[in-house]
């Protein structure tokens, strides 16, 4: 795992480490500095390009697709988010930009505006059915979905990377803004008590308990 | 609480919306020729009727993009949606009857009564 913290950088969840439910149950760890654009544009007339540089193909609505460490997010149905390891994102938009252009597309840098929250284990449908609208079952909700959704007062946009299937999974991860990230990561774990999951204290000194 | 099925994320809570008012209110072309009562008219003047309507919705929370719906406000049916830019197709739908002494539309009259085309009227 990178380091949360350097000296010239500072994740949104430095101040937080990995904490865990009972026995496996589930997990909860953020992922620091995850290179992130926002890409839009008219997919039919971007995809091709965005493939050849990329590599992962255009995913349709509420999909991800991924070719190695970088996936290609479905945000609405002119924009993409392009999720990169760390520092890949720089090189990536640029020549994004650079194959792009005459065509009609907007590439933007949105790394540092969001954090992102993994969320693992086969009790984290469970810890998420508390907090959003959203169906979770496993059967509704599958690997490669994505969902832009309310997660108690957050807005955040819900991605499942593992199946359920695999070992540890599924595993969800979470893009929040970074001034909410701190709230929704002790949202969760609130959410995750019931299996065991430490209570975290808000920075904002604010306390409250979910209705059960 | 409802469903609302956006036309580019599928159905999703009712929560996840915000309304945005009034479909197809166009910006008028000659601006400078209105009177100022034709401005009121356009910027705060809008229909409220009880039944069938068409207003633009927004998914705030998911693709964050804006769509139009024809919905009965008596009965909160969602009849139709559509793209911004399209033009509302046609549908049909109980329309509430206002039967003798129940107060004026808009008057803030929530008792909503329904006349289905088998009941007596």
């Amino acid at each position: 795992m990178t380091d949360t913290h350097t000296a010239l950088r500072r994740s949104p969840l430095a101040h937080r480490s990995t904490i865990k439910a009972m026995e496996h149950a589930a997990r909860l760890s953020e992922v620091p500095f995850l290179g992130k654009l926002i890409l839009r544009g008219d997919p039919a007339k971007i995809a091709k390009t965005v493939t050849g540089v990329a590599g992962a193909s255009l995913p349709t609505a509420c999909r991800a697709t991924r070719k190695g460490d970088t996936a290609i997010l479905w945000t609405g149905p002119d924009e993409f988010w392009i999720v990169t390891p760390d520092n890949a994102h720089a090189a990536l938009a640029d020549k994004l930009g650079k194959a792009l252009s005459g065509i009609h597309h907007q590439v933007t840098d949105v790394s540092s505006y969001y954090a992102a929250i993994d969320l693992a284990g086969p009790k984290a449908r469970g810890m998420l059915m508390k907090l959003t609208t959203l169906d979770m079952d496993r059967s509704a909700f599958t690997e490669g979905e994505v969902a832009g959704s309310n997660f108690g007062a957050a807005q955040a946009t819900l991605w499942q990377t593992a199946s359920d299937e695999e070992k540890g999974g599924p595993v969800f991860r979470l893009f929040v803004r970074r001034s909410m990230a701190d709230y929704l990561w002790c949202l969760l774990a609130e959410a995750g008590f019931e299996w065991g999951m430490p209570r975290q204290a808000p920075l904002s000194g604010e306390t409250w308990r979910l209705e059960r | 609480m409802f469903l609302i099925t956006c036309p580019y994320c599928g159905t999703r809570d009712q929560s996840e919306f915000s309304n945005a008012g009034e479909a197809h209110v166009a910006r008028p072309a000659n601006g400078e020729e209105l009177t100022d009562e034709q401005w009121a008219d356009f910027v705060f003047l809008r229909n409220n009727p009880k039944g069938l309507f068409a207003e633009r919705w927004v998914h705030t929370a998911g693709c964050r993009r804006f769509f139009n719906m024809l919905r009965n406000t008596a009965t909160d049916e969602i009849l139709a949606v559509y793209e911004i830019g399209a033009k509302p197709p046609k549908v049909t739908t109980v329309e509430p009857a206002t039967p003798s002494g129940e107060a004026p539309i808009g008057s803030g009259n929530d008792a909503v009564k329904v006349m289905r085309p088998e009941e007596p009227k």
